[in-house]
């Protein structure tokens, strides 16, 4: 069975490039069909569930290699089974929310490609065994959440966060493809499961630090982490639907299963350990901080995302089995309460038309079934018992009592996040469920019944698991012990309950509630307290900082290329000139000993003095001549001079070709200068001088150059060879067009391509600009 | 106004470059000549006739667009190149006719010769294209 998971993988892309063939057949069905293919995932990898074994690990190669070394490996051990199933249980819940959300949407099979094309890539990404085809999917998702951010395109808001996003995670991705060619270079290989086996030292490697730091970069870009905490609110920009399934289950989750991969290769290490902890504590503190300032209901989530990706980020860093136990369950706590609550945050949107929790009100008597998934995704978002939140917060407590050291710090500020938890989850209820709120009601456009079954589905069935798992927390076992086996390299007995009895994680628990439910009472002077820091902070608010700085950049770059490309013709020659010169003068003095080479020359034959005098007028009468037209003829004696000079040595063909160009060029120049008008203006004396001294250094130089051209000789001359081979292998007896039409025949193929460009330009500026000029002025 | 003694020259000019720009063309492997003389040697007579006769007669003569000549030039260019690969040879690999023509005895025939006929018609195409969109635009003739 699970031998067909590359293929439903390969499936998955190819579902979201066919949606544009396949949606003028279906319309409205589109997302049915569409949720099949997740849902047929999810189901064989639950199959697969059934018989695990904690040191079980499949690689499945796809046969398909990219290169040599890369190849679509995947490999399904617990780590990727459990971000596998919520990647496709979530998603199968959210295509089926979106078919209906995004109803009145124009462009739907747009949504549907890149949503489609997204899942496939999250669903590579965890599963692929390559580093360098993790790092593809890893781009693949960026792209993708690019496009999801950005699909209300008309909005300005929108397009921004989306470039944020993309900006940030990009060059976090950037930074992960460095890591994995180092990485790769050290082991020899990009498979993780060869890494492992083979036992490479990565952590003892001089180079460590680097690919430490740039793993690094690229966790804190995805995962959403101070100080690049700020484009994960900006994403909520975004479709509801894709902000339930880019906070719940993958995106900023990637950076956590990145984190939980490399830990066998890097972990474990002083760097790891205080890098992680420091900013997985400042995340988590300041996300569930500022989540108590903020009106819009998905706002507020965005920051309980950032609380919990920090917490996640901290509880890796500490690195103890237990605390990657409960990195794990708290991973799936996550996924399950936070993509149900932005379903339900989509739902209140749809009913009533707005997100602010100052307007919302007393929601439980419009919307019944919603607000009971509500509350227990809220119950499991604040930690409190019967939910699958409870078990995991106080796994992250133990996981935080237990490292010695640093606990000082962790505590207090796990502690306070989890008070603020506690505290917006009770405010949310009240302000915007409880029926027995003073508040005026708000208008309701959609009542519950409007809605069909399977818009509710997707928070009723991520409630009901995480009631489920939360009764019965030991089903996970067997599934985080693997997945444990994976990211600590030993075996450890998972045991989950939901009740542990009297000690003092269940006193922590009952203390942060207890201050929790304190500061819901004192809500009023919090938020006041809250939003006065946030716009204190304002001043130095990081999107508008960001923005700046890619403002000045795209300015700077703009100058720059303005600098280089002018668009003056004769100042584009001047730069080439000297340029030239300057590099040639160099070369002379450091390669040559003499100036002007004194052997070597054939004796001075009369024909070309001759022509050299014919050629030497000509241009002095181009110089001096005050018309274009008469320039140009006298250039034009120049070009033939230069042409006879060829055939005096025998170079026939350059002959031929040289007159005949000389002759269409000549034929061009007339054409377009007849219509110019007099020169207005002759240059005046200083720019003249300029322009002699420039032009007299570089034809003296080109001449010394010519002159030695002659006698230095790098490498055997390969003119000899074309000129033995001609006959035998060509079958020619002109060695010129051998060599263009044989030997060198790519170059020609080259050539002529190009000229056709030049001339489909030339073609296109004419007929296009000139054309519709002369109509405008026509008219 | 019309030139009768001019246009009766262009007209016979042109049939004797286009002659003679074949000849070049064919005899080009072993002697001085080759598509792309040949090329500005053909295009040199439809300029001359455009200027004569204008640009319309011209793209008529040729039945096809100026672009589209250019496009089977390079179609033939890319066929010459790719031959070789159906007799299990590389790219660009030279194949041959055993030929022995009574009369063209020099003539070898071979991928060189259509590969050198695709720059022609290339070459020839692109010369027009920039000469007669120039022409047509600045109204000469």
């Amino acid at each position: 069975m699970i031998k067909y998971l590359p293929l439903l993988i390969g499936i998955l892309f190819l579902s979201g490039l066919m949606v544009s063939l396949i949606y003028p057949f279906l319309k409205k069905k589109l997302g049915w069909v569409l949720s099949l293919v997740p849902l047929a995932v999810f189901i064989l990898l639950f199959t697969v569930l059934g018989d695990l074994k904690p040191k079980s690990l499949q690689i499945l190669p796809s046969g398909f290699e990219l290169l040599e070394k890369i190849s679509f490996t995947f490999r399904i051990d617990g780590l990727s089974l459990v971000f596998g199933l919520l990647i496709s249980g979530i998603g199968f819940l959210i295509v089926l929310y979106a078919t209906w959300y995004m109803k009145k949407y124009e462009r739907q099979g747009h949504f549907f490609t890149y949503f489609m094309l997204f899942m496939a890539a999250m669903t590579g990404l965890v599963f692929s065994d390559n580093i360098m085809v993790l790092f593809i999917f890893w781009e693949l998702t960026s792209v993708t959440s690019f496009l999801l951010i950005g699909f209300n395109h008309q909005l300005e808001k929108s397009r921004q966060a989306a470039l944020q996003s993309l900006l940030i995670t990009g060059f976090g991705g950037l930074c992960l493809l460095f890591a994995a060619i180092l990485m790769g270079q050290i082991a020899g290989t990009y498979q993780l499961s060869e890494m492992i086996s083979q036992n490479i030292d990565f952590v003892n490697n001089p180079r460590y630090l680097l690919i430490f730091i740039l793993v690094l970069i690229a966790v804190l870009t995805k995962s959403a982490q101070f100080p690049f905490h700020f484009w994960l609110p900006g994403a909520m920009e975004a479709p509801t639907p894709v902000s339930a399934y880019l906070h719940s289950a993958t995106m900023v989750n990637a950076g956590v299963f990145l984190l939980l991969r490399m830990h066998p290769l890097l972990g474990d290490t002083l760097e790891w350990k205080y890098s992680l902890i420091l900013s997985g504590v400042i995340t988590m503190f300041i996300g569930a901080f500022f989540s108590m300032g903020q009106k819009d209901l998905k706002r507020i989530l965005a920051f309980t995302t950032i609380s919990a990706l920090g917490t996640m980020v901290l509880l890796i860093g500490i690195g103890t089995p237990l605390s990657m136990e409960a990195t794990l369950v708290f991973f799936i706590v996550h996924g399950l309460y936070k993509g149900g609550l932005f379903m339900v945050a989509g739902i209140i949107d749809k009913s009533t038309g707005t997100r602010d929790i100052t307007v919302l009100s007393k929601l439980w008597k419009h919307l019944p079934v919603t607000t009971i998934f509500a509350i227990l995704a809220l119950i499991s978002m604040a930690g409190l018992p019967p939910m699958l939140g409870f078990v995991g917060k106080e796994l992250v407590y133990v996981a935080k009592i237990q490292l010695p050291g640093l606990s000082w710090i962790i505590l207090p500020l796990g502690v306070g996040a989890n008070i603020m938890m506690v505290a917006i989850s009770l405010t949310l209820f009240f302000e915007v469920f409880n029926p027995w709120s003073k508040k005026p009601d708000v208008s309701i456009q959609h009542k519950e019944k409007d809605f069909p079954w399977y818009f509710l589905l997707g928070p009723g069935v991520l409630a009901l698991a995480g009631l489920l798992l939360g009764l019965a927390p030991e089903i996970l076992n067997t599934l985080i012990a693997n997945a444990l086996y994976v990211t600590k390299n030993e075996l450890v007995d998972v045991n989950l309950l939901l009740w542990h009895g009297f000690n003092e994680v269940l006193m922590l628990s009952i203390f942060a509630i207890a201050l929790g439910v304190t500061v819901f009472i004192l809500r009023k002077p919090v938020t006041k307290f809250i939003c006065s820091i946030i716009n204190w902070l304002d001043n130095f608010h990081l999107p508008t900082f960001f923005m700046t700085v890619m403002n000045f950049y795209l300015k700077n770059a703009a100058k720059n290329t303005q600098r280089i490309q002018h668009g003056y013709h004769r100042f584009y020659l001047m730069t080439f000139f000297i340029t030239t010169l300057v590099i040639i003068s160099f070369q002379i003095n450091w390669y040559l000993g003499d100036l002007v080479p004194f052997n070597g020359f054939t004796p001075i034959n009369t024909n070309i003095v001759i022509l050299v005098i014919v050629a030497s007028l000509a241009i002095i009468f181009a110089v001096f001549s005050k018309s274009r037209l008469s320039a140009i003829l006298a250039m034009g004696v120049v070009g033939y001079a230069i042409g006879l000079i060829y055939l005096l040595y025998g170079a026939i063909d350059l002959t031929i070709t040289q007159l005949l160009a000389e002759t269409v060029i000549m034929l061009l120049f007339v054409m377009v200068i007849y219509y110019l008008p007099k020169f207005a203006l002759l240059s005046s004396r200083k720019s003249r001088a300029r322009d002699i001294i420039i032009s007299l250094s570089v034809g003296f130089f080109i001449t010394i150059v010519v002159l030695h051209a002659n006698t230095v000789n790098f490498y055997e001359p390969v003119s000899n060879f074309y000129a033995e081979n001609s006959v035998i292998k060509a079958h020619g007896r002109n060695i010129v067009n051998v060599i263009l039409v044989d030997f060198r025949a790519l170059d020609t193929f080259g050539e002529i391509t190009v000229l056709t460009l030049a001339a489909v330009g030339v073609f296109s500026l004419f007929r296009f600009t000139v054309k519709k000029e002369k109509n405008n002025i026509n008219k | 106004m019309r030139n009768i003694i001019l246009e009766k020259i262009v007209s016979l000019f042109l049939k004797v470059m286009l002659i003679f720009a074949i000849y070049l063309l064919l005899r080009g492997h072993n002697n001085p000549g080759g598509g792309f003389i040949a090329a500005i040697i053909a295009s040199t007579g439809f300029v001359f006739y455009a200027i004569i006769y204008g640009t319309k007669k011209v793209e008529k003569m040729l039945h096809l667009s100026t672009h589209q000549w250019m496009g089977i030039g390079l179609l033939l260019v890319l066929i010459s190149t790719l031959l070789p690969l159906f007799f299990s040879k590389e790219i660009q690999t030279g194949l041959w006719i055993p030929s022995d023509f009574p009369v063209l005895g020099l003539l070898s025939l071979g991928t060189p010769l259509l590969f050198d006929t695709g720059v022609f018609v290339t070459v020839s195409g692109v010369i027009l294209t920039i000469i007669l969109s120039i022409m047509e635009v600045l109204e000469w003739n």
